[in-house]
């Protein structure tokens, strides 16, 4: 249906795209511009200058620190992937109501603010922590180690954590989809249930794979508040660089010209899930 | 900047509107301070003393302190509360009188250490005084007892690899600088040069390696403590923290270390624009007051400038803060000093 050109109809038309340019557009172009600017102790200098990017590029502390932030941020998207699987492949096989309810189960932590989620891991890991304590009481380790708290494997785990839930909703709606003829008619075929696996679900959810890896990798590398938290001082990632360019340091236009780094990272990384899920999609 | 303009313009008619209320009252005092610093009672008992009225803005940052005052040139207020690292920039815009002694014979009473304010960094220009001190905190050492015998006599010993994986630090990379500097043997921990900043660098490289995880709140600090064998603590939030972790049932103790312990200090100051000069120094003379300071301690935790308190013993050695030379360029190294292997 074409749009009506009464006055009514191009009011409601202004109004529905005014929205979403003054609350998205407008501010993401302030942030654009900003990252021209500099500071000068202490006060704005509004003339324009591309010295913030150039400082990313020269500077030899910020490309490693988004490197090793991306080798980070991928390790979780393949871990969350890897688990969150099996659960979203025994979510689908499910029958009736159960299948819902316990998705739903599974989405329950999502509710809960994600502060108080990353105090309890803190305590969970810590070394007079459950873990700790669990461990130890089943004798696989005699003094507390400091293995799970404070360094890169905290961050690991509590990053899975705190985001499978999206891996496992983009995977389980991917499985859902496929028809069950296509399962039959591989069975009527004679393949084996792992053939049937392999040949027909696998390829068929891999969009739902890919959307869930790049969901998680864009969550997690925008996180400062785990590594931040859990990390100890031997992970310090890229979006810690940039929270502390708005805090202590109060320089603004170079936290937003790292923010625009990091966000071309993560439209490429949401390009590459679409583009691989869309040709697996197509095979 | 045209928001911040905006804001403070807000503000000033705010204020305005109150203002025109409160003109009917003959004599009535502008206080902008903090929270905790300007007491219900105190108020009674300052307008039961001397008959003044007093009206008590509360700020929560130094940036709404410094917009309230220049928006206004000093003109919406008479006397407000400001620390010695802000102080100075007050003097160089003109936002401040300079104070006379002789109206505060309470100064005369004071802990001997505020005794000479020449010697108090910060609230001196030119032979004049321009803040009187009224409350502050050390940046001490918090030790576990169980887990350190002997009392620790300087900042030094949170390099000791004996206590590796064992400390807590504060995530801020200005306050890192000056403590390590005095730990160093700098006489100026906020003016630092290249080359001393390269040395602090390395040491606070050091010192990352013997740190089990870098905190910002006090409460933090406290539940990374319940959590984890810690044996150290760099205590940025003084007294205040060390009290809060002995309520929790941490047996732990707290030293200012013998280089020189960082401590805030908070002073009150005439505003330029001030109506009634001899009305604020009455405010300030009541608020150093033996009875207004030993509150002041009870209910905050702070130390005060009339009676003795833990937040610095007599003989400590206690170097007010003042602000750096860069701190942009600190922060900028503390990033380095993380990112560093």
């Amino acid at each position: 249906m074409r749009p009506s050109l009464t006055p009514r109809g191009l009011l409601l038309a202004g109004l529905a795209f005014a929205l979403p340019v003054v609350l998205i557009v407008v501010p993401l172009a302030i942030f654009v511009v900003y990252s021209f600017f500099s500071v000068d102790h202490g006060t704005m200098v509004y003339t324009p200058t591309l010295a913030n990017y150039g400082r990313f590029f020269t500077d030899p502390v910020f490309i490693p620190v988004l490197v090793t932030t991306c080798i980070l941020c991928v390790s979780v998207a393949v871990i969350c992937v890897v688990v969150g699987y099996p659960v979203a492949y025994f979510l689908a096989s499910l029958r009736g109501r159960w299948r819902y309810t316990l998705l739903l189960l599974m989405l329950v932590p999502l509710l809960m603010s994600y502060v108080i989620k990353i105090y309890a891991i803190r305590s969970i890991l810590g070394q007079n922590g459950f873990l700790n304590a669990a461990l130890m009481t089943l004798g696989i380790i005699d003094k507390p180690s400091s293995l799970f708290v404070f360094n890169l494997n905290a961050v690991l785990l509590a990053l899975t954590l705190l985001l499978i839930p999206f891996a496992i909703l983009p995977i389980f709606l991917s499985l859902e989809r496929i028809p069950g003829n296509l399962l039959q008619a591989s069975y009527d075929l004679g393949a084996t249930g792992t053939q049937t696996f392999l040949r027909v679900t696998l390829p068929l959810s891999l969009p739902g794979v890919a959307s869930a890896a790049s969901f998680v990798f864009v969550l997690a590398i925008g996180d400062f508040l785990t590594p931040q938290m859990v990390g100890g001082t031997s992970s310090f990632t890229f979006s810690r660089i940039i929270y502390s360019q708005f805090g202590a340091a109060f320089n603004w236009p170079f936290g937003a010209a790292l923010s625009i780094v990091l966000a071309i990272v993560v439209i490429l990384a949401i390009l590459v899930g679409e583009r691989f899920g869309q040709q697996e999609a197509a095979r | 900047m045209a928001l911040k303009r905006l804001f403070t313009g807000l503000a000033g008619a705010g204020l305005a509107l109150t203002l025109l209320a409160s003109a009917a009252s003959a004599e009535t005092l502008r206080v902008m301070a903090w929270d905790g610093y300007a007491d219900k009672d105190w108020v009674a008992d300052f307008k039961a003393e001397t008959g003044i009225d007093a009206d008590v803005v509360f700020i929560g940052s130094d940036d709404e302190i410094w917009a309230k005052m220049k928006g206004s040139e000093g003109k919406d207020f008479d006397v407000f509360a400001i620390n010695t690292a802000q102080l100075q920039r007050y003097i160089a815009a003109d936002l401040v009188d300079p104070i006379d002694l002789a109206a505060l014979p309470n100064q005369k009473d004071v802990l001997p250490r505020f005794r000479d304010l020449s010697k108090v960094g910060g609230v001196e220009k030119d032979g004049k005084v321009y803040g009187i001190p009224f409350a502050f905190d050390s940046i001490g050492l918090i030790y576990d007892t169980d887990k350190v015998k002997t009392p620790p006599t300087s900042m030094a010993i949170l390099w000791d690899p004996a206590y590796q994986g064992k400390v807590l630090a504060y995530d801020n990379g200005e306050h890192n600088f000056s403590f390590t500097a005095l730990v160093l043997g700098y006489p100026d921990p906020f003016h630092l040069t290249p080359e001393q900043m390269d040395a602090v660098k390395q040491k606070l490289i050091d010192y990352k390696h013997n740190v089990l995880s870098f905190y910002t709140t006090a409460d933090e600090a406290l539940q990374i403590y319940k959590n984890n064998d810690v044996a150290l603590i760099w205590a940025n939030y003084g007294q205040q923290q060390m009290k809060a972790m002995k309520d929790a049932g941490a047996h732990v103790a707290y030293i200012n270390p013998k280089e020189g312990a960082l401590a805030w200090l908070d002073t009150w100051a005439i505003s330029k624009g001030a109506k009634d000069k001899s009305a604020a120094e009455k405010w300030i003379n009541f608020m150093i007051s033996k009875k207004v300071g030993a509150q002041l301690s009870e209910r905050t935790g702070f130390g005060n400038t009339a009676v003795a308190t833990a937040n610095a013993g007599g003989d400590d050695k206690i170097v007010w803060l003042e602000n750096v030379e860069d701190p942009l360029k600190r922060s900028d190294m503390w990033n380095e000093i993380k990112a560093a292997p």
